[in-house]
């Protein structure tokens, strides 16, 4: 029984990694913090629900289309928010991030209604037994797209040649600059795969919770996951989401199921008061 | 130079007396604006002085907001013989005394963890709000008793304009002193470089810590007002949609001016009741003003002002 709750809690944790992928990749590469991850995310969702529900289109397409979008999306965003801004401040790009994000739930609001919808299942939904242990086809599904995501970020960082120049820009952006790497470029494709991964994110976790326009609250758990795990640290945010999901799943079971609302931000005062460099993050100190 | 000092200070002082003379003629809605507006522009003056002077992104304001909502109504509930400018005073303790503790672990964070953890704090004393049922009434929301005066009563909303206005002003004169002595340069000093005003010997632990502590007493007493004038007060009214309101009238406003927080504060209420009928449509404006200040005006309305005035020179922390 423990074994199926922390299987789901894995799945759950999948998606908060995928959150906070999306908004440790904008990090590193411009030291950004992307509030609207949630919400970018929140609108992929509805547009896949658009495509398939109202215009009638098949629906793996439509999935695929709004991945697509969700590509423009965070290609959008950088274009028309964070680079007009590129030299203010981090904290005033925050705060762009923020009125983006308020933008994005209250345009949600007004085309598609504050309503809950249905989203259908990507994967079919059946319990296999697997050594005693019942398994939830969906709970596995996402642990496998995740994970395959995962594998495909890795080895396009680790073995391509943009792959490459994008880790070198996260380094030195003068650096990186020096050595002919086209930096805004590099930025954009950065927004560009966080954009991709919210859109996955967004087909995981619908038909989990519903699609709603308060879906893109599941930044924050994004944001503990990546804090837990150790900030601007990507395997970091994997292992953190990971860890959150599985906390959220078996802490009511010792506890009262209220605690399950403020297991985030509990882990976000937790960590933040006790070890603010999270799980396996180092302590960055800057020069003067 | 001197005789034009003492027209303004004489147009000031006249405009207060039509101010505190205005709710004779002011209908009942104008007024509750106007306490309103008083409200908010205490609890973003307080927002100010933590994010727009010493620079700690404060997310969670709204959780400060309804400490003082609450301390008011159950010590009002509890203890109705205690005249209502010492419970406000009380819950302005108590909130300050809160934000101290919160200001605490905040020291060892920096940028952006900061408004991660006061966002946090701000959701956590909201879900307390509404767990701790016994005390607070829960979702059930919590009817505040009325302020009452040795028996003089505060049941209409302009008895309450001489409850509000004036505390505000105090208030406010209060910022305004506490940004030009030593400790406001030296929350300035803060937000410009940490380490440069440590090694000018600003004692940072201190300076950050009181900072948090100012700002939650100026939003306790806030909480307490806000009791008072709606009356009725639940877990909603401090959603964390609120506390990012509050960022918004700061940004727009103008961060780093009192004067700024008053604009600010002003606007986005005006806004709000204007738009009461629309919350998404007040919600789309709302964001887009915050993003197209924050790209072509970061310093909002105060900075303009500023600028245009040519007192821009003044302005110590001037880019």
């Amino acid at each position: 029984m423990l074994l199926q709750v922390i299987v789901s809690g894995i799945a759950t944790g999948c998606i908060y990694s995928l959150m906070a992928l999306g908004l440790t990749l904008i990090y590193k590469s411009t030291e950004h913090v992307n509030f609207a991850q949630g919400d970018m995310s929140m609108i992929s969702g509805f547009l896949a629900f658009t495509f398939f529900q109202f215009l009638r289109l098949p629906f793996i397409p439509s999935l695929f289309l709004a991945l697509l979008f969700s590509i423009g999306l965070g290609l959008l965003m950088e274009r028309l928010l964070v680079r007009p801004a590129i030299t203010a401040p981090h904290f005033n790009i925050f705060i762009i991030t923020l009125g983006a994000s308020i933008v994005m739930q209250s345009f949600a609001g007004l085309v598609w209604s504050y309503d809950q919808f249905p989203f259908p299942t990507l994967f079919p939904a059946k319990n296999i037994i697997l050594g005693g242990v019942r398994l939830n086809t969906n709970a596995l599904g996402i642990i496998c797209t995740t994970g395959l995501l995962m594998l495909a970020l890795f080895l396009f960082f680790k073995y391509t040649r943009i792959g490459t120049a994008m880790r070198a820009v996260s380094q030195s952006q003068n650096a990186a600059l020096l050595m002919g790497i086209n930096v805004k470029r590099s930025f954009a494709l950065t927004w560009a795969i966080s954009g991709f991964i919210s859109g996955i994110a967004a087909l995981l976790i619908a038909p989990v919770i519903f699609l709603s326009t308060r879906m893109g609250l599941v930044v924050i758990d994004g944001f503990a996951a990546a804090i837990l795990g150790g900030w601007g640290s990507i395997p970091g945010a994997v292992l953190g989401g990971i860890a959150l999901g599985v906390l959220e799943n078996v802490a009511p079971y010792y506890f009262p199921s209220q605690i399950r609302n403020i297991i985030p931000f509990a882990v976000l005062v937790g960590v933040l008061v006790i070890k603010p460099t999270g799980i396996i993050g180092e302590e960055r100190r800057r020069r003067v | 130079m001197d005789l034009f000092a003492r027209r303004g200070s004489v147009l000031l002082i006249g405009a207060g007396i039509l101010f505190f003379l205005s709710p004779l003629i002011l209908n009942r809605y104008t007024i509750f604006i106007l306490n309103l507006f008083a409200i908010y522009a205490l609890v973003s003056i307080g927002l100010n002085l933590v994010m727009g002077y010493t620079g700690q992104i404060s997310a969670g304001h709204a959780g400060f907001l309804a400490i003082g909502a609450y301390f008011t109504a159950i010590v009002g509930t509890k203890m109705g013989w205690i005249p209502p400018v010492a419970v406000l005073l009380a819950a302005g303790l108590f909130t300050g005394i809160i934000g101290f503790l919160l200001g605490i672990p905040i020291l060892r964070l920096k940028g952006f963890y900061i408004a991660m953890a006061t966002l946090a704090f701000g959701v956590v004393v909201s879900e307390i709000v509404l767990q701790w049922s016994s005390l607070t009434h829960g979702d059930d929301g919590f009817r505040v008793p009325r302020a009452i005066l040795w028996g003089f009563v505060f049941d209409s909303d302009k008895k309450l304009f001489y409850l509000v206005q004036p505390i505000t002003l105090g208030m406010t004169l209060m910022a305004r002193n506490i940004v030009r002595t030593r400790v406001g340069r030296a929350f300035l000093a803060i937000r410009q470089s940490e380490i440069a005003s440590q090694t000018m010997g600003i004692h940072l632990a201190k300076y950050k810590t009181s900072a948090f502590a100012v700002s939650a007493f100026f939003a306790g007493v806030a909480g307490g007002l806000f009791a008072y004038v709606i009356t009725y007060i639940s877990p909603d009214s401090f959603s964390l949609g609120v506390s990012i309101d509050f960022i918004a009238m700061i940004v727009i406003g103008g961060m780093g001016s009192i004067l700024g927080s008053i604009i600010g504060a002003v606007i986005l209420t005006g806004l709000q009741q204007l738009l009461s009928g629309l919350p998404e449509v007040q919600l789309l404006i709302f964001g887009v003003l915050l993003i197209l200040f924050m790209i072509f005006m970061p310093r909002g309305i105060s900075g303009m002002i500023s600028d245009w005035w040519g007192a821009g020179e003044r302005r110590p922390w001037r880019k």
